[in-house]
Parts: structure tokens; sequence; C-alpha cells
């Protein structure tokens, strides 16, 4: 979060007459309210990314906040909502669901992931196009891991 | 043995499974909320992996995520501690179906003694003593009154899909029972989806006599003595020690083999605990089985040197029990404090939040069992207990005077805690002197008449 997004965001809250404003990005949250006499209070939480720690994959690159990470914005991470077996493809002798650089529609299917023996289709809420894709065919995941990042259009 | 086993709980007693496993050269996994990330159990295991959001419903409770987590990482078997699925009989099913081996009794034992209206009556069948009540689930307000009038006042009135204190209400005479009646039931919904209830004679200043069985696939079963846990505030225990001051080595002996009656009954598995009322007379009634480890359960180990995680593994992987009855010893006298984020001066105001301040009471005899360590942060999503303090010394005496060095060395700061409460009932000339029932937290928490001097009794 630079100075100059921080100004962007007091001003759209004085210009639509707001009292309280939350953003989350990228591992990074600010909470900006609006006082009593009219000052606005600011609150940070830095909140660590999640990373499954196993000696036998790679760990998650972790983002530590502000000042590190290069700003991406209008990226969105699509996490995993539950726990299971990654898939890209719907069937192996497929081609994957979407790949690096492909425009989605709210609602594409973009990835299974198996649990209990069970296919379950991953789907996605917004539109835009994949930047990266976090997984492999294949791979463990847990709950809220980063499965996707997609630049919102 | 098992090569991987998976912990489906959370705070100390996923550390303690850990624990056990490590000293087993056995690999474990960890499952976490997404409150839980910074937990110590996450931190120690060898593998973790984030099941669901913060409520328990998501997370630890959630079924297909924990078989999900146990899938892929290819474990074998998945122990479950105490609370959340280590009663389920559903959850044990499925571990199976999924040849998973669940550490613990069979489903069928679990589903028996879960239902409390069947496990009595299995018990009546076994010739166990029951406490004289309804023969089976009391269907309306006119039976209520009945079975009061037949068993005489005061009567209890329980939860059958119940246990662990909650749901139940008393009734001192026939114009009290209707509403305690029909506000059981509608509690019994709320609380466990089941407004069955049943009725039982209510056993004035009863004891909390439990005694732990360990049982393999084999048929052998053998009883690790008591635990006195007399010591609760609305049903819910502060305080258990071994031996009782009530129980001497006749009863103790007597209730044992009902206790092992009890577990043959109904082929049961593992390690497990049969809770008896235990009245002023030396009369034992049998109140409930608990089909899984108890929170209580060090206090036991310190006493018989038996480390009851580790048999629980044993008997899972298929080991007979190694050792036999005459062969088990009951060594010295051991307490347990069980210290929650709550103000004990405050009304029991739960208290979350960020520990600043620890320093854990060490020393001899003195074994601490907890998930909490400086910098962590208590999340206001479960369970209020964040250590056990369980002492051992030569006699009671002793113990209880190792249990306030241990207590008055503890910090845990700035968040509250119930040491002070616990430091009070240490102090407590009745206490001291060994002369404590069910009724001693709340007749000592009551606070005295305002008009007249009042003799302090407890």
């Amino acid at each position: 979060m630079n100075p100059k997004e921080l100004k962007e965001m007091l001003a759209l809250m004085a210009e639509y007459g707001l009292t309280e404003l939350e953003i989350e990005k990228n591992g990074f949250k600010i909470r900006l309210k609006k006082g009593g006499s009219g000052n606005v209070m600011i609150q940070r939480e830095e909140m660590s990314e999640a990373h499954l720690v196993r000696p036998t994959e790679r760990t998650e690159p972790k983002s530590s906040g502000p000042g590190s990470a290069k700003e991406e914005e209008g990226v969105t991470i699509i996490r995993s909502p539950m726990v299971g077996t990654f898939y890209a493809a719907p069937a192996p002798d497929q081609e994957a669901y979407v790949v690096k650089g492909k425009t989605i529609s709210s609602g594409d299917v973009l990835c299974i992931i198996e649990a209990m023996k069970l296919m379950n289709e991953i789907k996605s809420e917004i539109s835009g196009r994949v930047v990266q894709i976090l997984v492999e065919n294949g791979q463990p995941v847990e709950f809220d891991q980063p499965l996707f990042k997609i630049q919102k259009t | 043995m098992f090569n991987k086993i998976l912990i489906a709980n959370r705070g100390e007693i996923a550390v303690r499974v850990i624990r056990a496993c490590r000293d087993l050269g056995i690999k474990t996994v960890a499952v976490y909320s997404k409150a839980d990330r910074e937990s110590l159990h996450v931190k120690l295991a060898d593998e973790a992996i984030c099941i669901g959001e913060a409520p328990s419903s998501e997370s630890y409770l959630n079924i297909p995520a924990i078989i999900s987590a146990a899938e892929i990482a290819d474990v074998e078997a998945i122990h479950p501690g105490y609370g959340f699925l280590s009663e389920n009989p559903h959850f044990a099913e499925i571990c199976e179906s999924c040849q998973i081996k669940f550490i613990g009794p069979r489903p069928e034992s679990v589903r028996l003694m879960g239902d409390k209206v069947m496990a009595r009556t299995t018990m009546e069948k076994a010739g166990v003593p029951t406490t004289p009540g309804s023969k089976g689930v009391v269907e309306d307000q006119e039976q209520a009154l009945k079975i009061a009038k037949k068993f005489g006042y005061p009567v209890i009135i329980k939860a059958k899909a119940g246990g662990g204190g909650k749901g139940m209400k008393i009734a001192h005479n026939d114009g009290k029972l209707v509403n305690a009646f029909l506000t059981a039931q509608a509690e019994a919904e709320a609380a466990f989806g089941d407004r069955e209830v049943y009725i039982e004679k209510y056993i004035r200043e009863p004891r909390h006599i439990e005694i732990q069985i360990m049982a393999d696939a084999h048929g052998n079963v053998v009883h690790l003595g008591e635990r006195d846990c007399s010591i609760q505030r609305r049903h819910q225990k502060l305080l258990e020690e071994s031996p009782s001051t009530s129980v001497d080595s006749k009863l103790r002996k007597k209730m044992g083999e009902i206790a092992i009656k009890v577990a043959k009954a109904v082929k049961y598995e593992n390690v497990g605990t049969v809770e008896f009322l235990l009245d002023s007379d030396g009369n034992f009634y049998f109140m409930e089985m608990n089909t899984r480890l108890q929170v209580e359960h060090p206090v036991t180990e310190l006493i018989t040197g038996i480390d009851l995680v580790k048999e629980q593994i044993r008997i899972a992987a298929g080991h007979k029990l190694r050792v036999k009855q005459d062969q088990i010893q009951f060594n010295g006298a051991a307490i347990e404090c069980r210290i929650n984020a709550e103000d004990s001066e405050n009304n029991f105001m739960p208290s979350p939040g960020r520990i600043d301040t620890l320093l854990i009471p060490g020393g001899p005899h003195v074994r601490v069992d907890t998930h909490i360590y400086s910098g962590y942060t208590v999340p206001p999503f479960y369970d209020s207990m964040i250590a056990k303090v369980i002492v051992h010394g030569r006699d009671r005496n002793e113990a209880i005077a190792i249990m306030q060095r241990a207590l008055r060395e503890m910090t845990v700061g700035p968040i509250k805690t119930t040491i002070p409460l616990l430091e009070k009932i240490l102090n407590r000339p009745r206490f001291r002197q060994g002369k404590v029932t069910t009724t001693f937290i709340d007749t000592m928490l009551t606070p005295p008449a305002p008009t007249g001097a009042e003799k302090e009794t407890v």
C-alpha cells in the first residue's frame, strides 16, 4: 500500500461520504475509519500467506506485506474451497480447463479438486484473465490454498 | 505399528498425541482451521493441512475435509482426541470404510454408549447397578410425574443424546417438574438435535468417581483405578484427583471389577472411562461411559506410570495389553487443575487474546500439558481450556502443596485465567479435608446472605 493509493482511498471516502472502508489484497489488509471529529483512523493488519509444511514439496513463497511483493493492481487470488487433489483437466487425456493468459468468465470451471473419490468442479466467481496457475496437476491442496491469480477485467 | 497418524483435533490434546507419536517414531499430520494457523500443534507436526474456516463446524467437525486430508497425506490411522469427532460413531464408521484405523473403540460401542438410555438398559441387563430411574425415554409430563412419584424427589432429567454434563435439569417437586421437563426437552433439541429425555433419581451430594479402563482387541480388559472429579462448575470439571478420599482399596477393587464388566458387556476396545455416582453410604451407580480418551487422563498416568495415549495407539495397531490387572500399581496421589482463559473473578467472562507473559511452572513432580506459548493468541472460537497442570506427590497433602507451588509460579498475562479460583479451592478447609461433593463449587461461589454473619462451611 503506497501513499498514492492511500490518498486515493481517502479521496474516495470523502467523495462518497463513506465512514468506513476496508481493503484486502495480496496478504495485506487496511481499514480506514472516520472518527467522530471527522479525522480518519487507520488500522493495518498483515496476514501471512498459507503454506503447506511439507518436507517433500516446495514451500509456497510467502508474501510478507507492504514494500516487498510487486504491486499487482486488480489481481484476485482464487483459493481452494476444500481439501483434496488438484487436477487441471477434466480427465488425464483431456486438455486443461485453463492456461496462463486465458480469458475466463464468471461461472467457468477452472479446475477439479478431488476429495474422497468425488470430483468437484471449482468455478470462478469473477471474469478476467488467468495471470498465473499456482499449483501443479495432481498436487494435494489444503483449504484456502491459493490456486490461480486472475487479472480482473 | 502405524507409519503415519493424523490427529483430528487441536489445542493441548493434539500436542499430547503428537508427542506420543514422536516417542513411537510415528509421523504426524495436523489439521487446522484458518484461526489455528499459528497453533502449537501445527508447528510440531511433521505435516499440517488447513481444513477450513474458524468455526468448528467448518473445520474440526468437518468430516469430509478431515478424511480428505487423511487421504492426501496418506495416513493409516486417525486419532480423534477428545470432544469434536471422538464420540461420533458416523465418523468412526467412515474411517473404517476408508481403510483408516480410528484410534478408539469400534463404532458400535461408541453408538451404544452415546445413547444414554440404551447404555443404561444394557448395563441393567448386564447386572451393573444403575441409578434408579425411568426404563427408557420419558415421553410426556404425565409419565414424568409418575416416575418422580415412584422413585421420589429430587429427580434429574437428562438428554438421551447428551453427555458431558450438558442439558441436565433437577426438579424437587411436582410443581417444578413439568417446567424442568419441558425445558430439558427444548435444550436437548437445541444442543444435541434430539429432544428425548430420561429421568433418574437425583442423588444428593454425590461424588463423581470414574474408573479408567483399557481393553485390547483380544478380549483383555484392565482397570487403572479411579479419578474423583467432584469439583465441577455447571457440570464442567475444574479439578480432578486420584485416589479419591472416598475410595479405599476394597471399594476400588469392587468398582474396578464392575467397570471391567461394563467394558466386556459391550465388547469394548481401546481406552475408555466408566463414570459412577457414589453416594454417602458407599453405594455406587453407573452413570455413563465415555468412549474416548479423557481430558484428565494424566492423573491416571502419574499414578500408574502407564502412558494412555501410547497404549491407545498400540491397541489400535493390534497389540495385546502388556500388563495384567495384578501388575498394575497405584502410587501416591495426583491432582490436575484445568486452566481456562476465563476471568474467574469476573463471572467467568471469556478472556481470549494474545499471551505476552508466560511462565510455565516446573520442578519436581510438575507436569504441564498445554498448547500455549509466549506470543500466542488464544482464539475465541473454541473451548476456553488453555492448560492442564498435573502434579504428583507421595500422598494427597504433598500433592496439594506441590499444586499450590505450581499455580503460584504459573503466570499467564495479560489475559485472565481461572488460576485465582483454583488457588481458592486448594485453600478451602473442606477441600483439604477431602470432604468434597459435586455441590462444593456452587456452594463456594454463591455469595453469602447479606443479613447476619454466615459461618463458612466450605
